[in-house]
């Protein structure tokens, strides 16, 4: 694989965002799809990269300060590159055709990408917050400038959030290159084999917890989401829910699990316990919503919750199931808001209590309920979607290190039955109001976003190799419990029993 | 009585009596000068003659299919061929139609309409045997006459004496002979009427359902049909005249004989005999308004009732499912299938009335729904024909000039618009055009 290919994958997005709001600003589906084609070509060169793996790049920056312009792919932040490209593509894609002000718009959704897959690719600590910060700007002003009513109350929310997130993110890892008794560096090949002494490794486990808690969300460091995602244009939040947020994901899994071993296993009961509380706090506050946006925000956070106790558990199938989860989410939570951001168009809301008979065949909107639908049923868990998979890996990663907390979030998961079937019969059954059901059909250009993630949803159930296949190496490799399988009673009674085979052929 | 086409001059004179307090004051007053619920626009009165037409092509074949199940079907245990009318049948002359006619309402011919001729040879899909068509559901949907059917027998008590003649003697003694006769030489089932005799009996009341809306129906084809060709030709100046219309034929037919005949083998039996006196007006097409565009029963398979907490009335005469109610969405809906109606009425729509719907809301994905409104608004000209007939018939002219006289008249129209006071009622929305 050709050298460029590394920064072909950073450059993309970023040629495009400068070359975009040179275009005619009259010409708002022109500038959308050449948009959308930078993240679409950035998604096939990811997908090439699974078969021709690049080579890392590295270039020195400002080797003073240990920042390198390192950039690689492995098996954990391949599947995140090919998710966000996709995610970058369908949420502009799913962004209005007549959209307002699309040559700072769809730039600044291409700049999210450029942070994202940027600290995705990066192979320096340094490198990856620099990525992170970046994408706190263009994040924070596409929900300040096209966001709802109450946008500038949720901007500055968000953005608040987002500093102490970053600021503490940049401390904890300008702790772990200060401290490592190896030698001043950032790249993740030192960082891996760094010694740290263990006070000092508890301050940066709290300091990164605190950053990528913030970014993920998980309780109680959530504040900012409800109402970012009930604010943001639904594109935003499709790309704010489905590839950024997964950066904590990320950099819990490559710092904490990675970097900090031992203090992660000594905290590991505690991050559990959190990963349960948001959990059930999730589930029971979708349960009790009334809007459609933060009815999705909390099963996010929930479904986080069940992310982190499989972080927590650190075990080769628990951690496959974290990724699993993160790739699974990714799409379900893009597909949730995609339907959701298709009912608002054409209603002109997403209040619960407004909303019903949508499922009419002749007034309603059929074809995009069925969607929701589908994805409630893949965040519900229900097998043949992505979601069972995911889960399934995660709990019978997790039960054999945390089985109190895998517990309580199975119960959790249940709750997510609850709101998808409470939220679905409101809203899609019932009877559709002649008065306020004028509004046409949806388009076929308008569904396609959705149609796609609604194809990989499916594919995800049914063909769960493409959810853990990328990094089923990459997490054994981090895994720091090894994987006990209770014996069955079976087993236990053909272990304990003195059988021997006629035909069995003694091992030399 | 006066006609109410002679009330139109009363809108000039001073009013004698104050105006109406009721929430409905303005369709009261509309009333009292002789027009109809429907308020009289141009647009609605394309909309009520192109659906008339477009009703009147499944009535042909509804009414005579009704009377060959009453007929001819008669008790057949396995009734798998009752949607299949002889050709008999298809060529019964209408009473009210073709040369020989007595009382000629409709100009065209007495068979069966041309164009049912055409859609029952041909369908939506293409020409094949009429078993493929039934399998196919490419057909006239007769499962909407029997649930109107069924709505007439099951509320009963809704006037006239055709009930209660159900329960004489002399019914059950005609009804007895027609059983024995059709299960003449079969053991089996005259051994099943002589253990339970309530049984068949209760059949053959359902078959006298038949036979009456089938008699109703006949007569209302070909007044649509004429409302039909009297607008083309340009003779309606606008709803009132469309009411009027319905109001004079109405009082034509008023006395036309409801019976009840079965053929079995070479003999006809008479179950409700001509010489009984029931008269289509009191015994057909009251009950018929009273049961179909008022109460119906809560269609089940749309919506789930409740009926202990409080969602179904307790008596049967407060049920409101009727059209003049319906929400004609196919999902919550109520009353009677209206998608049923709607689906046979597609077939036979005018042109103008699809270029109509082309226009609004989602056009020809949503035809079904705007062709449903279309119907409730044309029922509720119908409804507004029959109350101006009762108003005729029980109480005074709308010219009257006695005011006491025209305040019996204005508290019988209040007592009317009563009935629409309740939310589901549609009378509210059908008097603006955008309600589609």
């Amino acid at each position: 694989m050709a050298p460029l290919v590394l920064p072909l994958l950073v450059a993309l997005p970023l040629l495009a965002g400068v070359l975009l709001p040179l275009l005619p600003e009259n010409r708002p589906v022109l500038v959308r799809s050449l948009a959308a084609l930078a993240p679409g070509l950035q998604l096939v060169l990811a997908l090439l990269c699974w078969w021709y793996p690049p080579a890392d790049l590295h270039l020195a920056w400002l080797p003073k300060l240990g920042l390198s312009f390192d950039l690689g792919l492995d098996g954990l932040s391949l599947p995140l590159v090919v998710l966000s490209g996709l995610l970058t593509a369908l949420a502009i894609l799913a962004s209005p055709a007549d959209q307002l002000r699309p040559r700072l718009y769809f730039p600044l959704m291409l700049a999210t990408n450029l942070g994202v897959v940027g600290a995705f690719l990066a192979r320096n600590a340094l490198l990856f917050v620099l990525a992170f910060e970046l994408v706190l700007i263009p994040t924070t002003l596409l929900v300040a400038i096209w966001g709802g009513e109450r946008r500038a109350g949720a901007a500055i929310r968000y953005l608040i959030y987002g500093a102490v997130s970053g600021l503490s993110l940049l401390a904890g890892v300008l702790a772990l290159g200060w401290f490592n008794a190896n030698g001043f560096s950032f790249a993740y090949d030192d960082l891996m084999r760094a010694e740290i002494t263990p006070r000092a490794s508890a301050v940066i486990l709290g300091l990164l917890l605190l950053g990528f808690g913030l970014k993920l969300p998980v309780v109680p460091l959530h504040g900012w989401q409800p109402l970012t995602y009930a604010e943001a244009p639904t594109p935003v939040v499709m790309l704010l829910g489905g590839a950024v947020a997964k950066l904590g994901a990320y950099g819990l899994l490559r710092f904490g699990v990675g970097f900090l071993p031992d203090t992660w296993m000594a905290w590991s009961p505690w991050i559990a316990a959190a990963g349960a509380v948001s959990a059930v706090y999730g589930a029971l506050n979708a349960i009790a919503q009334s809007d459609m946006r933060r009815l999705m925000a909390y099963s996010s956070l929930g479904h986080m919750g069940l992310l982190v106790l499989a972080l927590a558990a650190a075990t080769p199938m628990s951690l496959q199931g974290a990724v699993a989860q993160v790739l699974a989410h990714g799409l379900i939570v893009a597909l949730l808001f995609a339907t959701v951001g298709l009912i608002e168009r054409r209603t002109g809301t997403t209040a619960i209590p407004e909303l019903s008979g949508l499922l009419n065949p002749y007034r309603g909107l059929p074809f995009t309920l069925g969607m929701l639908l589908l994805a409630l049923m893949a965040a519900a868990g229900i097998p043949g979607l992505a979601g069972f998979p995911a889960e399934l890996l995660v709990f019978e990663g997790s039960w054999t290190a945390f089985p109190r907390a895998t517990l309580i979030c199975l119960v959790a998961s249940g709750f997510t039955a609850v709101y998808a079937v409470r939220l679905f019969n409101r809203v899609g059954f019932g009877r559709l109001d002649n008065e306020r059901a004028d509004w046409q059909s949806t388009t076929w250009q308008e569904r396609l976003p959705a149609m796609v993630l609604t194809v990989l949803v499916v594919v995800g159930g049914l063909w769960p190799t493409s959810l853990v296949g990328w990094s089923e190496s990459s997490t054994a490799a981090l895994a720091l419990r090894a994987q006990q399988i209770p014996p069955s009673p079976a087993q236990t009674f053909l272990a304990s029993a003195t059988l021997t085979f006629p035909l069995e052929v003694p091992v030399s | 009585m006066t006609p109410p086409s002679a009330a139109a001059e009363t809108t000039t004179r001073p009013p004698l009596i104050p105006p109406s307090q009721h929430p409905y004051a303005e369709v009261i007053h509309r009333l009292e000068a002789g027009g109809s619920m429907l308020p009289d626009t141009p647009e609605n009165l394309m909309q009520i003659i192109g659906i008339y037409k477009a009703y009147a092509v499944p009535m042909d074949f509804y009414w005579r299919d009704l009377l060959y199940i009453a007929e001819r079907v008669f008790l057949d245990p396995l009734p798998a061929f009752k949607y299949f009318p002889t050709q008999e049948y298809l060529d019964l002359p209408n009473s009210y139609a073709g040369d020989d006619s007595k009382l000629r309402i409709w100009r065209g011919q007495a068979t069966a309409h041309p164009e049912l001729l055409e859609f029952m040879a041909k369908g939506e899909t293409r020409p094949m045997s009429k078993l493929l068509h039934h399998l196919w559901h490419d057909r006239i949907n007769m499962e909407f006459a029997e649930a109107c059917m069924e709505a007439m027998l099951w509320h009963q008590g809704m006037g006239g004496r055709f009930y209660d003649y159900l329960e004489t003697d002399v019914y059950k003694a005609n009804a007895d002979r027609a059983i024995k006769a059709y299960f003449k030489g079969n053991p089996l089932m005259l051994g099943l009427h002589a253990l339970f005799p309530e049984m068949f009996l209760e059949q053959v009341r359902k078959m006298s359902y038949y036979a009456n809306l089938g008699l109703f129906w006949e007569v209302m084809a070909p007044v649509f049909f004429e409302m039909s060709d009297i607008y083309d030709e340009g003779g309606f100046k606008g709803v009132p005249d469309a009411m009027d219309f319905l109001v004079n034929g109405i009082f034509a037919v008023a006395g036309r004989p409801i019976y009840h005949h079965v053929y079995i083998g070479e003999e006809m039996f008479e179950i409700i005999p001509k010489s009984e006196g029931f008269t289509w007006l009191y015994e057909a097409a009251l009950p018929y308004v009273e049961a179909v565009f008022y109460r119906t029963a809560p269609f089940r398979g749309t919506k789930s009732y409740n009926a202990q907490a409080g969602q179904v009335p307790e008596v049967q005469a407060d049920f409101h499912y009727g059209i003049l109610y319906a929400d004609v969405f196919p999902v919550g809906s109520a009353g009677i299938p209206p998608t049923l109606l709607m689906q046979d009425m597609l077939h036979f729509l005018p042109p103008y009335l699809t270029e109509l719907y082309d226009q609004h809301k989602r056009g020809e994905a949503d035809i079904l729904i705007q062709l449903g409104v279309t119907f409730q608004r044309s029922m509720y000209n119908v409804t507004s024909a029959v109350i101006q007939a009762l108003r005729c018939a029980l109480l005074y002219p709308l010219d009257d000039t006695d005011p006491e006289h025209l305040m019996a008249n204005r508290k019988f129209f209040e007592a009317q618009m009563d009935r629409f006071i309740r939310p589901e009622a549609r009378l509210p929305q059908i008097q603006t055009q955008d309600y589609r």
